[in-house]
């Protein structure tokens, strides 16, 4: 989660970090489809894990991508 | 002896819309229209298919060449995701209303927006096999939009068109670097065409398959080349360009390791790569063309190549499915002069602009395009306002027994 955090703040240095939570969707927080893939590719480059296109499927809140990068960790 | 790109032309269509139009019409977010960077797609019109765009586009360049230069052409490759048989190619289509010889070699590949590229590979290799001096090979990636409000945002984004390149031993536009190129691909559903009336598009997943690719093309390229990084070895860049808001956060991904500050990213994104995004910002999406357009792009609209001494450029070329490559090549002021003869800017200039009720009325013949039937005529009459008398088209006018028919409109016929 706090992996998730940095590159949310990295991309929108003036959002209110309390405001990323596990309920929430990175739409929510104002990411359009090209800062939600940088969020993801940020966080996996940030943690060194790698998950393929396909994975991602069915992920709808910041708490399930926390969830899958955590198990490929 | 070096291989590559000795002229490139690009066939955006006759007709296009605003973007701002498309997002009106459709009541989008027009808060979001910064974020695909681009203010008008092509559009196609019912006398328009595969077969037209990839003939308007490259008969302008074989008409430069002598009777001897044409007779050297000895393999088409059409790259098209807008197939319009399972069995029976473009190319063989295109090969006729192009006159080319009749033992010339033909094919058509399909690997979504990475097509055009592999053809370009696949050409030079087979180029420096052959015995004939002089060879040439055609290679023209051409596509039609299939996208209507089903498609969301990327409606706006999808283009209309054909890149025609003339490969041989005398790359004027760009001589490919031997050997340099790196590849990334796997099984992923991210955007396809199950069938010929529409696509299917899982944005966030192609987003991230394109990125994804980016990454690990370039990480097999500098496994191939030495020494290479992206932030010194390329004095341009260019990539597939399905709209320009994800060719910058491509940049901006490789830039990462570097730690430079965002302004630094910025200046380095408007002087290396925001040149290859003028074009693509006029027409959308070209499939496997766009790369070759976002390439037309940075020799017609960078400021650094006038009459400077060679310059090296690094492609990515990105196909949904997925399949990519990181390759380069070397481009100077005599690249520009080809590139700029063809006038490829005043083309894009002088497309009609619809407005949004105008293109709904195209709509239904648009995703028709490539509906196989036995029989039909194109209602010419219907359309002529949007042909040139002074303008040679190759255009279709009827179908029959499933064999498309196609003629010459303006003032030169057949070539």
């Amino acid at each position: 989660m706090a992996a998730i955090r940095r590159s949310v703040l990295d991309i929108f240095p003036d959002l209110d970090p309390a405001l990323v939570t596990e309920d929430r969707s990175l739409q929510e927080l104002g990411c359009n489809s090209v800062d939600r893939v940088d969020v993801v590719a940020m966080t996996m480059e940030d943690l060194g894990v790698s998950v393929a296109a396909s994975d991602f499927r069915g992920v709808r809140n910041i708490g399930a991508l926390a969830t899958l990068l955590r198990r490929h960790a | 002896m070096p291989y590559g790109i000795e002229a490139l032309n690009v066939y955006a269509g006759l007709a296009c819309i605003s973007v701002p139009a498309m997002f009106a019409g459709r009541g989008l977010d027009q808060d979001r229209i910064p974020n695909i960077a681009m203010s008008q797609r092509s559009v196609g019109l019912p006398f328009e298919d595969p077969v037209t765009n990839a003939v308007n586009a490259a008969r302008p360049l074989l008409d430069r060449l002598d009777e001897q230069a044409r007779g050297a052409v000895e393999v088409l490759i059409t790259s098209t995701e807008s197939g319009l048989d399972l069995s029976k190619s473009v190319a063989s289509y295109v090969h006729e209303y192009l006159g080319l010889s009749r033992n010339c070699r033909l094919l058509e590949v399909k690997q979504a927006c990475y097509g055009a590229t592999c053809a370009l590979q696949l050409a030079a290799g087979f180029l420096a096999q052959s015995a004939t001096p002089g060879a040439k090979a055609l290679v023209i990636a051409t596509d039609v939009a299939l996208v209507d409000e089903r498609a969301g945002y990327a409606e706006s984004a999808t283009g209309h068109g054909a890149s025609a390149l003339l490969i041989g031993d005398e790359p004027t536009v760009l001589a490919l670097d031997g050997g340099a190129y790196g590849c990334y691909s796997y099984d992923v559903l991210d955007s396809a065409r199950p069938t010929p009336e529409f696509d299917i598009a899982d944005g966030d997943r192609s987003l991230f398959a394109y990125l994804d690719c980016l990454a690990g093309s370039f990480a097999d390229y500098q496994d191939r080349v030495d020494n290479a990084d992206i932030l010194s070895s390329f004095q341009h860049l260019a990539l597939h360009t399905p709209f320009g808001g994800l060719v910058r956060a491509a940049h901006r991904m490789l830039l990462r390791p570097f730690g430079l500050s965002a302004p630094q990213v910025e200046s380095d994104f408007a002087r290396r790569v925001a040149p290859s995004l003028v074009y693509p910002a006029l027409t959308g999406n070209l499939c496997s063309g766009s790369l070759y357009l976002a390439l037309a792009s940075v020799l017609e609209n960078s400021a650094d190549l006038d009459g400077s001494a060679s310059q090296r450029i690094g492609l990515f070329s990105y196909g949904s499915g997925c399949s990519s490559e990181f390759f380069s090549g070397i481009i100077d002021s005599r690249s520009v002069a080809a590139v700029r003869s063809m006038g490829i800017g005043d083309q894009l200039a002088s497309r009609r602009e619809l407005d949004f009720a105008q293109y709904l009325d195209l709509l239904p013949h648009s995703l028709k395009a490539l509906v196989p039937r036995q029989h039909a005529e194109v209602e010419l009459g219907r359309w002529s306002e949007y042909l040139d008398a002074d303008r040679s088209l190759l255009v279709h006018t009827r179908t029959k027994d499933y064999h498309r028919a196609y003629e010459w409109h303006g003032p030169l016929g057949s070539p």
